[in-house]
């Protein structure tokens, strides 16, 4: 005991001596803070050994020398008085209690200086309860000093600072865009808040460099929203989410138009009601709801009378209390509050409220069953068309009526295709935290950027396309985007860059993941595969035959690639994924500039592009991605070599020919290659020349199961109706390869 | 006053760093070097002698507080003069980096007279 005080009277008399030479002036921010410091430890000490009056005081001196630091006092004699007189009550109590083990005096007088000094509302409370002491409040948001610091802005006039500032503002808008929508998800991650409030803070900080008041004020405001969430001061609702968005939205126009104006173009104007969006944030900040949050099942309960507020309010803290927390309704029935029944009632009205929402959730096999439906009755539709149209004296008024279904028919097609499409952006959402994550772990810095997130897809081909996504991001942080030393070295910034793109071609959706790192390695691939046997030295290959090199089976050196634990090689992996999906990838890479991965897939799996070709009376459909090109052979392009079968020489290449009517024994009008067709299919890596007798055309077919019975015939993947309303086959290019090679099962 | 000192600025905001490097050239000091954040002005620090440190509160992986205290706790680098940069009304947050040691705190937006003023009155301090 005796010991802690001398420390403490130690301390003391240390701060009276730094006090003396203080720089009364101008506060020297160093000594400053070893002053707060010593008075955190002095109040700490007198605590432990109950002197309480001391450790009053040395709280209310902190407050006293924060507001000094910050320069938020107008009277320095009065302050530094204050400051003296607190620091002589300090040595005057502890002396007592030294002497007298006892200190039998008031602290009133030292309290009211430093609180005529300084103002502070946490001396009132020091002087009020004494004990009350120990909590400390956060301090008043300072509205006065954010507008006094407000000195005369610096002279920027600099055009290439205001470029900078309106690329890197952008950027920092789309991250914040990409992580809000994750604070969605999770409204409790702070670390997540942390994200959203630093490029608002930023930009901020800049704008007020720039002068753009505008844009500075917008970004405080949100920035405070965010700081009160950060702080537990307000629930992270859907209405704050909302209102950040608007605001980051607002934040881009704003940033856009002066973009405008110094590519002297004129500025777009800006569709915000800014009043409005100052209200709405004003709103949320002080906890409005915009629109009513669904009852809770309490407040149904209360308002039904079932229950009072005193019993609702008792049930809710039990229901908080037990772990794991139990639902409100089950406390209220475990306590008998009220009957199971009532809760029921309750509940169900609750969920009445949901249902008021203007979305709804479907089964998406309701959804597959509709679309199935509405391709059967536009089929049908086709076969109307025709039928009448071969009827020679048809009803005009019958034809016009039949004209207008039509109409209705394509709509309802089209609408009910767009059902299931979605926009891409959430799975590029899941890919830029994949890759910020990875990137974490390998050590790397990157920023992820989105362009067309908008774009839609059909919600089954989502799911599908994960897995080869996550390949590719992975190989591009993995081995695409090299470590800040390297980059550094290298003259690129040190953060890295993954660009997603997605956009529409064709009835495709093309997906390109770039990223800005080294490029692939031209003679390490050659070297590989020349090792694993892949190639002969005498290949001429194009740089991109060399880059595609990377799919083959066998070109990863690494050991079996599963969907989960991949390493982010086994780029075959990937290939045979988009093969699955009908899709397509290629590569581009510039040596240390980095790669893009270019992949599109169709936007649906249930509607496949299709060539129709005719062998015999049958009718079958080739996928197009499988194709590679059509011709008739001349004569002695073809040849055929005992024991090894039949080839035509295409461009110089020997491919194997396949006589599909012998496959599916059917009877063709030729027999002979260079009098038919021949249809050049890829698949797996293999290719081969498909013999039919006549190509029918093009047509995007509705893809039809063949049903439980017929669903494993080698080579055909399903059926489709033709506009005659006849059925085609659908060719699956590698099971037709295996079948040809004579490991197939039955044929038709 | 010397004017060759070399400046760390730190702050992730790459204009930012732009705008503080402009003021700086206004008042004469050319040996500027940058870093991103906290995490890469540690590197940089031990990397090269460096004069001063002008950092930035908000970054991601190390903020300008931990950067502070990291400063402050080595043998080597400890006496390192550091300014840090806050934006008004974090009260709290000038507070904190006054305890761990701060030499001095600006508030944005701030002219290159007040930036060029603080440096002043801390190096004359040493």
């Amino acid at each position: 005991m005796i010991m802690k005080n001398e420390i403490l009277a130690q301390s003391i008399e240390g701060l009276a001596s730094d006090f003396l030479f203080l720089d009364r002036k101008e506060i020297d921010v160093p000594a400053a803070g070893n002053f707060l410091n010593a008075l955190d430890g002095i109040a700490v000490e007198a605590e432990k050994a109950a002197f309480e009056e001391a450790a009053t005081v040395a709280k209310a001196l902190n407050v006293l020398l924060e507001k000094i630091v910050l320069l938020q006092i107008d009277d320095s004699e009065m302050a530094y008085g204050a400051l003296e007189r607190g620091i002589t009550s300090l040595q005057e109590i502890v002396r007592s209690y030294e002497n007298q083990g006892k200190f039998d005096r008031d602290i009133d007088e030292p309290l009211s200086l430093i609180l005529e000094a300084c103002g502070d509302d946490r001396i009132r409370d020091l002087m009020g309860g004494g004990e009350t002491g120990r909590q400390y409040r956060e301090p008043e948001e300072a509205g006065t000093t954010g507008e006094e610091v407000k000195t005369e802005l610096a002279e920027i006039e600099d055009e290439g600072l205001l470029r900078d500032f309106i690329t890197e503002g952008l950027e920092y808008i789309s991250e914040i865009e990409v992580n809000i929508l994750n604070l969605e998800q999770n409204p409790e991650d702070k670390d997540c808040i942390n994200t959203i409030f630093r490029p608002f803070h930023s930009i901020k900080g800049v704008a007020g460099f720039l002068n753009l008041s505008e844009i500075r004020t917008l970004a405080h405001s949100l920035e405070n929203l965010l700081d009160k969430a950060r702080n537990d001061e307000l629930e992270v609702t859907p209405s704050l989410i909302d209102v950040v968005l608007d605001g980051a939205d607002t934040l881009k126009s704003m940033i856009s138009r002066w973009k405008d104006r110094l590519e002297g173009k004129e500025a777009r104007p800006l569709n915000t009601d800014l009043p409005l969006l100052a209200k709405k944030i004003e709103d949320v900040e002080k906890g409005v709801q915009e629109t009513p949050k669904p009852k809770k099942l309490g407040e149904i309960l209360l308002s039904d009378g079932v229950i009072s507020e005193e019993v609702l309010e008792a049930s809710l803290r039990t229901s908080q209390e037990t772990t794991p927390k139990k639902k409100i309704g089950e406390t209220l029935i475990h306590e008998g509050k009220a009957s199971p029944k009532q809760v029921t009632q309750a509940l169900r009205k609750q969920a009445e409220q949901v249902s008021e929402a203007t979305t709804i959730r479907i089964d998406t096999r309701k959804l597959d069953d509709l679309i199935d439906m509405v391709g059967e009755l536009v089929i049908t539709q086709s076969m109307i068309q025709q039928g009448l149209s071969q009827q020679f004296n048809a009803d005009r008024k019958l034809m016009r009526t039949v004209a207008q279904f039509f109409r209705i028919t394509s709509e309802l097609q089209r609408i009910s295709t767009s059902l299931r499409m979605m926009p891409i952006k959430q799975t590029f959402q899941r890919m830029a935290r994949l890759a910020r994550d990875l990137g974490k772990n390998a050590g790397k810095q990157l920023t992820v950027e989105f362009e067309g997130e908008e774009t839609e897809i059909d919600r089954n081909m989502v799911d599908e396309i994960y897995n080869p996504l996550v390949h590719m991001i992975r190989n591009s942080v993995d081995h695409g985007l090299e470590s800040a030393e390297e980059r550094f070295g290298a003259g690129k910034p040190e953060k890295g860059l993954i660009r997603l793109k997605a956009y529409h071609r064709g009835g495709n959706i093309v997906i390109e993941i770039t990223d800005d790192g080294k490029g692939l390695n031209r003679d390490k691939i050659l070297d590989k595969a020349k090792k694993n046997g892949m190639i002969s030295n005498t290949e001429n290959l194009t740089e991109q035959d060399i880059y595609r090199l990377i799919f083959l089976p066998g070109f990863s050196t690494a050991e079996k690639v599963t969907e989960v634990s991949g390493r982010g090689v086994g780029m075959d992996v990937v290939r045979q994924a988009i093969d699955r999906l009908r899709g397509k990838i290629d590569i581009e890479s510039v040596p240390g500039a980095g790669t893009t991965f270019i992949t599109s897939f169709p936007l649906t799996l249930a509607i496949i592009d299709g060539m129709i070709v005719k062998v015999g009376s049958e009718r079958y459909i080739l996928p197009t991605t499988a194709i590679r090109q059509a011709l008739r052979p001349v004569r002695s392009s073809y040849n055929s070599i005992t024991g090894k079968g039949e080839t035509i020489n295409v461009m110089g290449k020997l491919l194997p020919l396949v006589r599909v009517y012998e496959l599916f024994d059917k009877e063709p009008l030729h027999r002979n290659p260079w009098e038919a067709i021949v249809i050049v299919l890829e698949g797996e890596g293999r290719s081969k020349c498909l013999m039919v007798d006549e190509i029918v055309g093009k047509a995007e077919v509705v893809i039809k199961s063949l049903g439980e019975g017929l669903k494993n015939i080698k080579g055909i993947s399903g059926g489709a109706i033709l506009g005659d309303g006849q059925i085609g086959l659908i060719i699956d290019p590698e099971g037709l390869f295996d079948l040809s090679e004579g490991n197939g099962g039955a044929a038709l | 006053m010397d004017k060759s000192m070399k400046i760390l600025i730190v702050d992730d905001f790459a204009t930012m760093r732009k705008v503080v490097r402009n003021l700086l050239k206004q008042v004469g000091y050319e040996n500027i070097v940058e870093a991103e954040d906290g995490a890469l002005a540690l590197r940089a620090l031990k990397s090269q002698k460096i004069d001063f440190i002008i950092s930035d509160w908000n970054m991601p992986n190390m903020n300008g507080l931990e950067l502070l205290k990291a400063v402050r706790a080595d043998g080597d680098l400890g006496k390192t003069p550091f300014l840090m940069v806050t934006a008004e009304a974090l009260q709290e947050n000038v507070i904190a980096a006054v305890k761990a040691g701060v030499s001095n705190y600006i508030v944005k937006p701030f002219t290159a007279e007040v930036l060029n003023d603080k440096i002043r009155k801390i190096v004359e301090k040493l």
